[in-house]
């Protein structure tokens, strides 16, 4: 009796001094990682955002799972073709207001080294995580990191290259939804027919946008436009006919053959007025808020936020304030001055964000001149023929004038011939671009620079080099005055 | 107002996967420079194909897109090849190209029966084939290259009746067996069927013009098209041209 005794006591003591072990390598594995992160920023040899956490992952299998199953608040995947960096920052400004400390992936290092490294960098322990993921990767990390809530924005044919067509990335996004664990919470976009078929069973929270103004913002109510995917039911593939249209094919939609249609979304934003790129004002339930960024895509990364934020249990009149003071980052609706010009940079991609953003570029009555720019790396995606099935022709209209950049600069500027434009000046580099659309603008003016992804970041990084600092510090919709 | 061209576009809400609005819009824009009168019409599931079209374009879409358009287009065979017969001309695109011939063969062994306007049949791989073309191309008396970029599964043979649009220079093309090899596209009578996007048309204004001057036959006869002012084109080409993988 006393010898078991004994040796329960041994066993107890192993025990704890094994998971103090354990926790001893973690804590130095974290340490090394750092450091190296650290090394890498300072060699300038990267952002050290995603080899960190690739290298931990390797050497210390479990160590980034431990550090998510710590977090109190939990983890909270953002997914989906559009707007998961818009919408991951909204929901870490939110919670940040309320008071957390959000672990997050922030400059939309989102395969798996990138959201690795966010849990390895963060060591002022975070309470919650926001972590936006790609597509291709987002069904393992739900099994591996047990998300307490996912978010699905959207499905737009993007990297076809990469994904061969975006059925596959539907397939991907539900099953991810089916791998999460019992409880988790799913908000998912109600306007996206495909996408919420998809995810049904997996009893989604819907969110939605309406417009106040009649009809559509894009295409017909029946048929899709070039930039969305077909209009077809997601249950007998008969055509839909849609009651409203914000962007490509989103939009509460109805089929006559079969009777399918859209949910009524849980989270409602009605656009009530746009105007540019700065400013919206949303009514949601029976609240008014002013966001300071335009385009219905944020109206639909605002709705997604909210809702995440009400699946979290921020009270809904914080969300809202916060969303109110959201400063945009990143290539997303960026602003800086660059030689007494401000600049505002907004991403694009592919045809469906691309339409959204140049029209609210469009009615932007403070853009003076609008630089294009279209890179075809990996990243991009390599096949440029997707700026076709994008709206440019509100641009031309408008009489705005336009420069074409990028490594595809000519296919920009053929692309605008046939929107109307004859000749469209090109300057591969951005800031010759940035530089040529300045001349053209008025005094006080803002030259709009669309890009695509490593455009951007190429953009960005002469702009920084340049010695130009983000506009920081600004009031919430203040932007378009 | 009657139309000098009528140019039925199928299925545009449903084959628009890879800019296929680019070859509408450069066939439509390159008639009228030249003071045509075009009309557009979207032919969607069930309606009549415009007894007038004397251009008719498919585009491509993705497998289950093509699955849904798959029996419509099969109630087109005798309009389609009526079409034909009398001397429309007709652009298929990717999945528009497999269309135009006898069947294509799906990885798991499953056929979907095709028009049978090219005698072409396609056969699809375990990879997709994916990446950028360069094409020597000769279309009715018209020698032009082509640029472009190929994103399909696909392999297509070519039958005795079908002659190839081009034979590659960079990229992979048709992908088919024995003579197919190192084509790229099919033509036959007036049905033309290519697997490059770009959109390969305001890319490849040379193919755009020979697909145009065949179609307005009617109206020209035997006279050239005039020349247009196409130095956008041609720097977009040619840029396109120097890319390399």
């Amino acid at each position: 009796m006393k010898f078991n005794h004994v040796v329960q006591r041994l066993r107890a003591c192993a025990s704890s001094l094994a998971v103090r072990r354990d926790a001893l390598i973690d804590a130095l594995m974290l340490v090394g990682a750092r450091c190296v992160a650290r090394l890498i920023r300072l060699l300038r040899m990267g952002a050290g955002t995603s080899l960190p956490g690739r290298v931990v992952d390797r050497l210390r299998p479990g160590l980034i799972e431990r550090r998510a199953s710590a977090l109190p608040g939990g983890v909270v995947l953002v997914s989906g073709t559009n707007g998961k960096t818009t919408t991951a920052a909204m929901l870490r400004a939110i919670l940040r207001a309320a008071g957390h400390d959000v672990v997050a992936n922030e400059s939309g290092a989102n395969m798996t080294g990138g959201i690795a490294s966010a849990f390895v960098l963060d060591s002022h322990h975070g309470t919650v995580a926001v972590l936006e993921a790609d597509e291709a990767v987002l069904p393992s990390l739900t099994r591996r990191l047990h998300p307490r809530l996912m978010i699905l924005t959207n499905v737009f044919r993007d990297q076809l290259d990469r994904f061969g067509e975006p059925e596959r990335v539907v397939e991907l996004l539900g099953a991810a939804a089916r791998a999460l664990p019992p409880g988790a919470g799913l908000i998912v976009n109600a306007d996206d027919p495909l996408l919420w078929e998809a995810t049904r069973e997996a009893g989604p929270v819907g969110f939605g946008v309406r417009t106040s103004w009649n009809g559509s913002g894009t295409g017909s109510l029946d048929g899709a436009s070039a930039d969305g995917e077909p209009a077809v039911c997601p249950a007998c593939s008969g055509p839909v006919r849609y009651a409203s249209r914000t962007i490509g094919h989103l939009g509460p939609a109805r089929c006559p053959a079969c009777g399918w249609h859209s949910p009524e979304p849980e989270v409602k934003g009605t656009v009530l007025a746009e105007s540019g790129v700065g400013r919206m004002v949303l009514e949601e339930d029976e609240w008014v808020v002013t966001l300071p960024l335009g385009g219905l895509h944020n109206a639909y990364n605002a709705m997604a936020a909210l809702a995440a934020a009400g699946a979290l249990g921020v009270r809904h009149d914080d969300a809202l304030r916060a969303l109110a003071h959201f400063h945009p980052r990143f290539g997303r609706a960026e602003e800086f001055d660059h030689h007494s010009r401000r600049l505002w940079l907004g991403l694009i991609k592919n045809p469906a964000g691309t339409g959204a953003v140049s029209r609210s570029v469009a009615a932007d009555p403070s853009v003076g001149a609008v630089v294009i720019a279209v890179n075809d790396l990996d990243a991009d995606g390599r096949d440029v023929s997707w700026i076709w099935d994008a709206e440019f022709e509100g641009l031309v209209e408008a009489g705005i004038p336009l420069v074409a950049s990028g490594r595809r600069a000519e296919d920009v500027a053929l692309r605008l011939k046939y929107a109307g434009q004859d000749m469209t000046p090109t300057e591969h580099e951005p800031l010759r671009a940035i530089e040529v659309a300045s001349a053209r603008c008025k005094p006080g003016q803002v030259v709009a620079v669309l890009a695509t992804y490593t455009a951007m970041l190429d953009a960005r990084r002469r702009l920084l080099s340049s010695r130009v600092a983000s506009v920081e510090d600004r009031g919430p919709g203040d932007l378009a005055a | 107002m009657t139309a000098d061209l009528v140019l039925a576009h199928l299925y545009p809400d449903l084959l628009l996967t890879y800019g296929d609005r680019g070859n509408v819009l450069a066939l439509e824009k390159r008639a009228e420079w030249r003071g045509f009168r075009v009309e557009v019409v979207a032919t969607q599931r069930g309606d009549r194909l415009p007894e007038s079209a004397g251009l008719i374009v498919i585009g491509g879409g993705t497998d289950r897109v093509q699955g849904i358009v798959g029996s419509d287009l099969m109630d087109r065979r005798a309009e389609l090849g009526d079409a034909v017969e009398r001397g429309c001309v007709v652009l298929g695109v990717c999945g528009g190209y497999q269309f135009l011939g006898h069947r294509y063969v799906a990885a798991d062994g499953s056929e979907i029966r095709g028009l049978g306007l090219l005698d072409v049949e396609t056969v699809a791989g375990s990879d997709r084939i994916i990446g950028r073309v360069r094409a020597t191309a000769s279309l009715w008396g018209h020698e032009f290259e082509l640029v472009g970029f190929e994103n399909h599964a696909g392999r297509t043979s070519l039958g005795a009746e079908a002659t190839p649009l081009a034979t590659v220079d960079m990229g992979v093309g048709n992908g088919g067996t024995g003579r197919s090899g190192g084509t790229e596209g099919a033509v036959q009578a007036t049905a033309v069927g290519t697997y490059l996007h770009g959109p390969v048309l305001p890319l490849n204004p040379a193919f755009a013009d020979a697909l145009l001057e065949r179609a307005l036959t009617p109206l020209i006869a035997d006279a050239p098209l005039e020349p247009l002012p196409d130095e956008m084109e041609r720097l977009a080409h040619s840029s396109a041209r120097s890319l390399k993988r």
